[in-house]
């Protein structure tokens, strides 16, 4: 029964125009990084080299696939939660707006399938969007600029990683990154599972995604205690396979805190979905 | 009449001096213009601070008077200054002044100082010293101060090619200044601000070049200087 309308939810995002908007703007925002990197990559690149360029010199294929790639990561994982927001909180709130909530509870399947098979869906749709965003960017700007060594910029400095050494850092990193992304999809079924409207969880997924990201950014001591539990502040863990020497520590625990946060989140749903009034 | 003698013994003595000492440099340039180009296999080390990169190999090619380019499968990084200015600098008669220095042994050869004075009070070099072995007529250390990027030690060894007075081995060592990047820049707002605490000071980078398997004078063209 779960599968079944595990199934069923995949058909209902798939008959959404919303669902699609997440596909067509991952496409035309990396069309556009690649025009800009083709017609100006040197200019941009040289604002990460620009610093040590006044003593040394840079020789070799800088800009190539590696580069765009990890450029490309690093641009849209910030704006591809909105993209997955804007299905997954609709999840179980669209049906409340649409009054067809009340027909699914009364169908034979209990109240946590139901939660679980929306989460299923959100899950899938959300490998679907890290798989194209992975496609686009390794793939397509391998296709169009070449391999080569990735020139990293860090907060302590530059890293050049071999080309050979980079392939595994971006498989791991999409999964990493998957696993952030999960957790953005979790977080708006949660919300949504309270809301009667499907624009409500998806402000409020970005809201709080953006003011956890600021926390996050702020060099403010106050704030130390709470930023390593906060979800944003691993979200960025995929960068980590990217440093030198990979603090494979410091991402274990970043994996631990993003899956108890899918998993709180989840139970947190199960929790107010079983106990919501379908009546009114 | 005394005194007289003893002004044109130290005024001949100091020009006699410069004179040997531009002497030394021609028959340094006199050696390498010998080069009309060559290619040589280069294995790159780089220890600069804020910068990890991993050694790599590539194939140098240079032709006269200063065209250089360097192939490699991955990202090389190299000095700005250091490879050819010196030569280009060396070679243009006229536009310094040198005078000897102390002697200095280096790695058991002896060596005597030449300071080299530009003479262009807008050139972007400040001053030259080279240690040079007498006997082989080679530099085998070299000091450049530049006013753009601050000053650049290099240390020369030879094997095979000393008579085109080509090295087997270079090792630069680079001022860096240390700089903050912002982390909206950098991207990794995770990071604590403890790493990020830099200052203005400048640090000493050194990047280690070995050639090997010179190929002297074999009439490259043009073209391969410039293909990217």
């Amino acid at each position: 029964m779960l599968l079944k309308n595990t199934y069923n939810e995949l058909i209902k995002i798939v008959s959404k125009p919303r669902s699609f908007l997440g596909f067509g703007a991952l496409s035309l925002l990396i069309a556009i990084i690649l025009f800009a990197m083709k017609a100006d990559g040197s200019s941009i690149v040289s604002m990460v080299t620009d610093s040590f360029e006044q003593t040394l010199t840079f020789n070799g294929n800088v800009i190539n696939g590696n580069l765009i790639a990890f450029i490309i990561l690093q641009m849209l994982i910030v704006h591809v939660p909105l993209l997955i927001a804007l299905v997954t909180g609709d999840l179980i709130s669209g049906e409340a707006a649409m009054g067809t909530i009340r027909m699914m509870a009364s169908k034979p399947i209990s109240r946590t399938q139901i939660v679980l098979s929306k989460f299923i869906a959100g899950a899938l749709y959300t490998l679907l969007i890290t798989l194209w965003l992975g496609f686009l960017a390794l793939f397509v700007s391998h296709f169009i600029f070449g391999s080569g060594d990735l020139i990293v910029l860090n907060s302590d400095g530059l890293v050049i990683l071999p080309e050979a050494d980079v392939f595994w850092r971006f498989g791991l990193g999409f999964c990493v990154a998957f696993l952030s992304l999960l957790t953005v999809s979790a977080l708006s079924i949660f919300l949504s599972a309270y809301s009667e409207n499907s624009i409500g969880p998806i402000v409020a997924t970005m809201s709080i995604i953006l003011v956890f990201t600021i926390i996050g950014s702020l060099d403010a001591s106050v704030f130390n205690s709470i930023k390593p539990y906060m979800f944003t502040t691993h979200m960025a863990a995929w960068r980590s396979f990217f440093s030198a020497e990979v603090p494979f520590n410091a991402i274990y625990q970043s994996i631990v805190i993003l899956v108890l946060h899918i998993f709180s989140f989840l139970g947190m749903t199960l929790y107010k979905f079983n106990k919501k009034d379908i009546t009114s | 009449m005394k005194q007289f003698v003893l002004f044109i013994a130290i005024s001949f003595s100091c020009f006699s001096h410069a004179q040997n000492a531009e002497d030394v440099i021609t028959k340094i340039n006199n050696k390498f213009n010998a080069v009309k180009d060559y290619s040589v296999n280069v294995y790159i080390q780089a220890n600069i601070p804020m910068l990890k990169i991993m050694p790599n190999k590539g194939k140098l090619y240079f032709k006269q008077k200063d065209k250089v380019k360097i192939d490699s499968k991955g990202i090389t990084v190299l000095p700005k200054q250091g490879f050819t200015e010196l030569n280009s600098f060396l070679n243009e008669k006229g536009a310094y002044m040198a005078i000897f220095g102390d002697s200095v042994m280096i790695r058991g050869v002896k060596t005597k100082l030449i300071n080299v004075i530009p003479n262009n009070s807008a050139s972007d070099i400040i001053l030259v010293k080279l240690w040079v072995d007498l006997q082989n007529n080679i530099i085998l250390r070299s000091q450049l101060t530049t006013k753009s990027n601050g000053s650049i030690n290099i240390d020369y060894s030879y094997t095979d090619q000393i008579n085109y007075g080509l090295p087997n081995q270079l090792k630069f060592e680079i001022d860096v200044k240390k700089f903050k990047i912002p982390k909206s820049i950098a991207g990794d707002i995770n990071k604590t601000n403890q790493q990020e605490k830099t200052t203005k000071e400048i640090d000493k980078g050194t990047i280690t070049v070995n050639f090997t398997e010179y190929k002297v004078n074999i009439g490259l063209k043009d073209e391969i200087f410039s293909k990217n």
